[in-house]
């Protein structure tokens, strides 16, 4: 017992205090990745929590994949802290009373007075062979089977959204149609090598020659 | 656990709704610019099953589903009816402004579509995270069809400010519900109900999460001081997506506001009854106050909603039925006057030209007689000028809090009502007593369109005439 | 049921909105047809209905048809109850309304000449004034089928504004104008007692329903409302219902507007201020008769009021020379009467009279309006005389209608006003004395008045102009035939009606008694058990008073303005100066127009003008208005300033609107 509670507090210093970096860092490289070390840290404290699957899911999805797009967009733009930061001064005396306002307001409420053992008495632990994984699947799937599809959707309309915001056809692009080129045949779509007499320079009238472009494309 | 086919029945509207999108998705790909109107017609389609299906399984006892994730009720009944019939309009007025700026594309509907979708969800969700998630479908696709114009910098710029302030206030509301969870242990309303009951009155914990719930609430309504990205996102977003995001809604609003505080906190009912009281004041008051400073006519709709919303909150706060039902009324009342508003403004408009000033309508008479006629029965009717609905929502409100015994609050609602007829009379005035612009450009109507108007128009009247119909049913969705 | 009763309502109403809304398009023809059509269903399906009440077991009707709004628990309904006095009222409405349509194609084919050339309110208004007839009916029809007070409400107004719709017709009058507008002043005083009423009853009982009132009003009766030092509920609610009917019945002294309604068409001097609106406020008193027979001090001003209008308005009937007039005042005398009669509890007999009076002043009116058609539009009796000649079918019927209006035995009048003078007399209610001694003596003064007219009109020399004189002939058969049907009524209905409307217990039909008279207050009981058949009744009624007075007017009106006015012409002004003081009192009715005219028309404008000056002008518009609005302008521009349009400013809005929530309602 006395390990998991040491555990949990180092763990909850490093939550807090690489929760502070992220927004005090003046790179923006350094603030992810303090954020992705501030995942990890929550995440370690899910699984002393006995949540192992939403722990592991934790780092998989925000670390592994949300967290390096992140620092891909980062370190793609150039980012000029300077005017985000511009005013900062300026609102941090009202920033700073009113959090701390709320923070005192949330600390009383959140405190050990509503939350602490006497109300929530700690639970029995899980089994050796209890798994959390198949547990959430079977109340996904079944209780939660209502919400779970609303998500679907949700997803399917980020997708929709997402690219109305984004793609746009451009006139200036140039592409090629796999499809149309494994689709030429051998004879009149390919380009022929034709012998011919040589002529004298009288120029061909112009429209001819665009015509004869046209068809060999 | 075996699954019960029968579970489905009760969300066949949402199905349908979901195959709709689905399919205008799918079909969208094949179609050339010319054909997009078929969008148009199997989005109009789908809506109009849905309107049956909700018809045909609506009705009865309410009953539980999914396991505690569905309720079918009679709220849920005439809001879901009510959704549907309102974005009905909201799509029938869209297509010409659309058409006429080549964006008549499937995106549009699908998108629609699906806000349509996420407020059926919450209207009829009976958990906590039903609800929520409800709320984000419908708050996601109303982000993205705010910037739907891709090459319109306030468009996007509107888009921005509400895809920020939305998170914040989904936070938020987030936040509230886990504290609530946190003091029930439950996210379904009955036993969280259930719960309430039996803790003492003054549980901190739960006042606490019903500031945070309050709060999302009034974000979604846009009630003072929630409000700050109402004129900016009625102002900058396409007017079709106004149109969808300004009327139905606030109808899931409300269910929102109804299904968490008074289905599953309303023996709490004093603790945020204080809440509403305050933003309801602020709302009227700002919102009337500051619209008459409007030049800009979507603006000026916008403080006008943010007033309507505290009037609202005044049926909510008395905590009787006759005050939850009265709200309803002016709910469902309101959502219909906003969509005929904005319809005409959407008339007005020509491609590479919109609708935004107030001078715009001058000598809408002499242009088109009809549609004057129905701005001014709309403008009527959200002054409160008997003998239009709107009378008979504003005094069914008011009764409800003179019978709580607030006089003061009634007084105070009067008041601002009477200021804020001022800016709508100013619009039936610029309708009949000027003369048009010289360059004023033809309307953009069609025999749908008019039809349609003449419908919302007249339906003003009509309920402000027979009110008991659709007050009986609200009556019956607190019986 | 439902569906019968909503036909008899809805048909003249289609009837008034397709005359109304197209007159212009289907023609005078076309407007007369709709709407006689539509009177005429109403008035047979109405008959039918009554006969089904008499023969038939036809079962009370009280139901809703349709819930309108709620409202703190009081609902407000269209309804209907149809029991055996709705029957009568229904029948008699609807078929005097029939005959008044079909006069009416006659009395206003010529309509335009009353117009000034070229006035553009003159044009299609034959149409408008069918479509304004139809729609009283529609409304005096809500009125009498009304189950609750809610609709009460409505018929009455909406017959107070037919009736000021077309006593001031011929727009373009200026007399018609003051005529109409004094009427709707005037009625407007009555209505506010009314509503007053209505809302002592919505308060004190919670419903509109009259069945629930009613069931509820024994329960009430000893309340006492802390007004005037203390007043049972039941008095001030029937007192303040009966100013209503005061106004609406032309009751003293908020009669002064019947007279001069007269400036509108003559049909609708016969239709609504003779027969049927006019009559609404006795309706109205009968069907509370639950209500009144829970208090003898309202019963006891009924009575008062009653029979004062009853003899007074009488005698000013005797100086008046215009046709219409004396028929006029000839109806409020009689209108007297039947509200006496309600006051002495005897509604039945208020009823029957209401109903033979309806028949035989209608026939009245329309024989002055035949009259007037012959004379083209000139009203001066003095200007009259020998028209039984020219127009006999007119002097025929005006003869009985008289002779009906004045009792003479067994005509309908006869059995209507003997039940009431005797039903007066056996009342033991404060002022029944002396409402007795002015019935009785009012009996004289209406054979004298009637037979007056009488015989200026149809005897002696004739005294128009030789250009009248010579185009004198009888009216077209529209005017005839429904002087003819509606004599027929006024002779023999009262003979038919009285047993079964004043002595058997007609109007109760199973546990519904829309009649409720108190044992101690039932003045017909004598008359009932004295009842030996209506000869027995005629005979008792020939060695009475009234049967005396009655022809010793009508000897009196003979001998002067027959028989001495042959020889001299001028006696009619000789006897009016004899009269000296008392003419002009009579002849300024009692000052009652002048006073009104100089205290509360006067007296408001001096007020309103002041208000005007000082209040509207100063305070209000300059003050509170303008300067409101200039506020409101000021403080709108400042309050917009809080919208930037920067993201970081909403977000910390929201954020302190949060942090103030939480202070305010969590750790306060």
């Amino acid at each position: 017992m006395g390990f998991e509670k040491f555990l949990f507090y180092v763990l909850s210093l490093i939550t807090v205090w690489s929760s502070v970096m992220v927004i005090t860092r003046k790179n923006p490289v350094h603030s992810v990745l303090f954020l992705v070390l501030a995942f990890v840290a929550s995440a370690a404290l899910w699984v002393l929590l006995e949540a192992e699957f939403l722990g592991i899911v934790l780092i998989l999805v925000y670390v592994g994949a949300v967290m390096v797009l992140f620092l891909f967009v980062v370190m793609m733009l150039d980012v000029d802290i300077a005017t985000l930061r511009a005013g900062f001064i300026g609102y941090l005396p009202l920033g700073l009373l009113i959090a701390a306002v709320m923070a005192v307001e949330i600390f009383l409420i959140v405190g050990p007075a509503n939350f602490g053992l006497a109300a929530f008495p700690s639970p029995e632990p899980a089994g050796v062979d209890a798994s959390n994984t198949r547990d959430l699947g079977l109340l996904l799937y079944t209780v939660y089977v209502y919400p779970v599809e609303i998500a679907a959707v949700i997803l399917l309309v980020a997708i929709v959204a997402a690219i109305r915001l984004t793609l746009r056809r451009r006139p200036d692009n140039k592409y090629v149609d796999p499809a149309r080129q494994v689709r030429v045949r051998k004879g009149p779509d390919r380009v022929r090598l034709v012998s011919m007499a040589t002529e004298d320079l009288a120029p061909a009238p112009a429209g001819a020659t665009i015509a004869d472009k046209g068809e060999s494309q | 656990m075996p699954f019960d086919a029968a579970q489905l029945l009760p969300i066949l509207p949402e199905i349908t709704i979901l195959v709709t999108a689905s399919l205008v998705l799918l079909v969208d790909l094949y179609l050339d610019d010319q054909q997009k109107d078929l969008n148009h017609s199997l989005t109009l389609v789908g809506i109009l099953i849905a309107i049956a299906l909700t018809g045909a399984v609506g009705g009865g006892e309410a009953r539980v589903f999914f396991d505690g994730n569905l309720v079918r009720d009679a709220l849920s009944d005439l809001l879901k009816g009510s959704i549907l019939v309102v974005s009905l309009l909201a799509f029938v007025y869209a297509r010409p402004w659309l058409r006429d700026r080549g964006m008549l594309v499937g995106e549009f509907y699908v998108l629609g579509l699906f806000a349509v979708l996420g407020m059926l969800i919450m209207v009829s969700a009976n958990s906590f995270l039903t609800l929520y998630l409800g709320l984000e479908l419908q708050a996601l696709t109303l982000y993205a069809l705010v910037a739907f114009d891709r090459d319109s910098r306030k468009g996007a710029e509107a888009g921005m400010k509400y895809f920020v302030l939305g998170a914040l206030g989904s936070g938020m509301l987030l936040y509230g519900i886990s504290m609530i969870y946190g003091a029930t242990g439950s996210i379904e309303f009955g036993p969280v109900a259930a719960a309430v009951a039996e803790q003492e009155i003054s549980n901190k914990v739960l006042v606490f999460g019903i500031v945070f719930l309050v709060i999302g609430i009034g974000f979604k309504f846009g009630a003072v001081p929630f409000h700050m990205w109402v004129p900016d996102i009625y102002e900058g977003a396409p007017t079709p997506a106004v149109l969808i995001l300004g009327s139905a809604p606030k109808i899931a609003a409300f269910a929102l506001a109804i299904r968490m505080l008074v289905d599953g906190l309303e023996s709490l009912h004093t603790d945020w009854q204080g809440m509403l009281v305050i933003l309801a004041v602020l709302s009227m008051g700002l919102g009337n106050l500051v619209a008459i400073a409007q030049s800009n006519i979507k603006r000026m709709l916008a403080y006008s909603t943010i007033s309507h919303v505290g009037f609202i909150f005044l049926g909510l706060l008395s905590g009787s039925q006759q005050g939850y039902a009265s709200a309803m009324f002016y709910t469902i009342v309101y959502a219909v006057m906003s969509a005929g508003a904005f319809g005409i403004l959407l008339i007005l408009g020509r491609k590479g030209f919109d609708a935004e000033r107030l001078e715009d309508l001058k000598g809408l008479n002499d242009r088109d007689s009809w549609y004057a006629a129905m701005m001014a029965l709309i403008m009527f009717s959200m002054a409160g000028v008997p003998p239009t609905v709107g009378f008979m929502a504003k005094l069914l409100v008011l009764e409800s809090v003179i019978r709580i015994d607030m006089v003061w609050l009634a007084l105070v609602a009067v008041f601002f009502s009477i200021i804020g007829a001022f800016y709508y009379l100013r619009v039936v005035k610029f309708i009949y007593f000027d003369k048009p612009a010289e360059d004023a450009p033809a309307l953009l109507t069609t025999g749908g369109v008019r039809f349609a108007m003449s419908v919302n128009g007249l339906a003003l009247l009509v309920l402000g005439l027979f009110p008991a119909a659709l007050l009986s049913l609200c009556q019956a969705a607190f019986a | 049921m439902e569906n019968l009763y909503l036909t008899i309502v809805l048909a003249p109403l289609i009837g008034a909105i397709v005359a109304g809304f197209l007159g212009g398009r289907i023609g005078r023809r076309g407007a007369h047809s709709v709407t006689i059509a539509g009177v005429g269903l109403s008035a047979l399906l109405s008959l039918w209905v009554l006969t089904a009440f008499i023969w038939g077991d036809l079962p009370v009707f009280n139901e809703t048809i349709y819930n309108w709004m709620v409202s703190d628990g009081i609902s407000f309904e269209v309804g209907f109850l149809v029991d055996k006095l709705t029957a009568v009222m229904m029948a008699t409405v609807t078929f005097v309304s029939l005959m008044v349509h079909i006069y009416t194609i006659g009395y206003m084919a010529g309509d335009e000449h009353n117009w000034p050339h070229g006035a553009l309110s003159g044009k299609n208004s034959y149409q408008r004034f069918f479509s304004y007839i139809s729609l009283f009916t529609f409304s005096m029809l809500m009125l009498v089928m009304s189950n609750n007070f809610m609709q009460l409400f409505f018929g009455w107004e909406a017959v107070g504004l037919v009736s000021y719709l077309l006593i001031g017709f011929w727009s373009t009058r200026e007399s018609a104008i003051f005529a109409n507008l004094k009427a709707f002043l005037v009625n407007r005083v009555g209505d506010f007692g009314f509503i007053l009423g209505i809302a002592a009853i919505a308060m004190y009982f919670g419903s509109m329903d009259y069945a629930e009132v009613f069931a509820m009003a024994p329960e009430h009766a000893e309340i006492q409302v802390a007004l005037f030092g203390g007043v049972s509920l039941m008095t001030l609610i029937c007192v303040l219902l009966f100013i209503g009917a005061m106004g609406k019945s032309a009751q003293v002294p908020l009669h002064v507007w019947l007279p001069d309604s007269m400036e509108g068409p003559t049909p609708i001097s016969a239709l609504i201020h003779a027969a049927t609106m006019v009559t609404a406020g006795v309706f109205m008193v009968a069907r509370m008769s639950p209500l009144y027979e829970l208090s003898e001090a309202a019963l006891s001003f009924v009575l008062i009021i009653g029979a004062t209008t009853a003899f007074f308005m009488g005698l000013i009937g005797l100086v008046q020379n215009d046709i219409k007039r004396v028929v006029a005042y000839s109806t409020l005398s009689q209108l007297g009467y039947m509200v006496t009669a309600l006051g002495a509890s005897a509604y039945a007999a208020g009823i029957f009279h209401l109903m033979t009076h309806a028949f035989f002043k209608a026939l009245l009116f329309l024989a002055a309006g035949s009259v007037i058609i012959a004379m083209h539009h000139k009203q001066d009796i003095s200007h009259m005389g020998g028209l039984r000649k020219y127009m006999p079918i007119t002097w025929i019927t005006a003869l009985l209608g008289s002779l009906a209006l004045i009792g003479f035995p067994g005509f309908s009048g006869f059995f209507s006003k003997d039940a009431i003078i005797e039903a007066v007399g056996h009342s033991s209610l404060f002022g029944s004395g002396y409402a007795t001694v002015l019935l009785t003596i009012g009996v004289f003064v209406t054979a004298l008045y009637s037979f007056r007219m009488y015989f200026l009109v149809f005897h002696g020399k004739e005294r128009m102009d030789e250009h009248t004189k010579h185009h004198l002939h009888e009216t077209p058969w529209v005017v005839t035939v429904p002087l003819i049907l509606l004599a027929i009524p006024s002779v023999f209905i009262g003979w038919y009606a009285i047993e079964p409307m004043l002595i058997s217990d007609w109007f109760a039909s199973g546990d519904w008694n829309p009649i409720m008279v108190a044992p101690e207050h039932d003045t017909l009981l004598p008359l009932r058990e004295h009842w030996h058949g209506q000869v027995a009744f005629i005979q008792h009624g020939m060695t009475a008073w009234p049967f005396y007075l009655a022809m010793s007017g009508l000897g009196l009106a003979a001998f002067v303005w027959w028989l001495v006015f042959a020889r001299n012409p001028r006696i009619d002004e000789q006897l009016q100066a004899l009269g000296g003081p008392v003419t002009r009192l009579l002849q300024d009715k009692y000052g009652f127009d002048d006073f009104n005219q100089r205290v509360f028309a006067g007296g408001g404008r001096d007020l309103g003008r002041a208000l005007w000056m000082n209040g509207d002008r100063a305070l209000i518009d300059g003050a509170i208005v303008n300067g409101s609005a200039r506020t409101v302008a000021r403080m709108a521009q400042r309050v917009r300033h809080l919208q930037t349009g920067y993201l970081y400013h909403y977000a910390i809005a929201m954020i302190v609107g949060l942090v103030g929530l939480l202070t305010l309602f969590v750790t306060l």
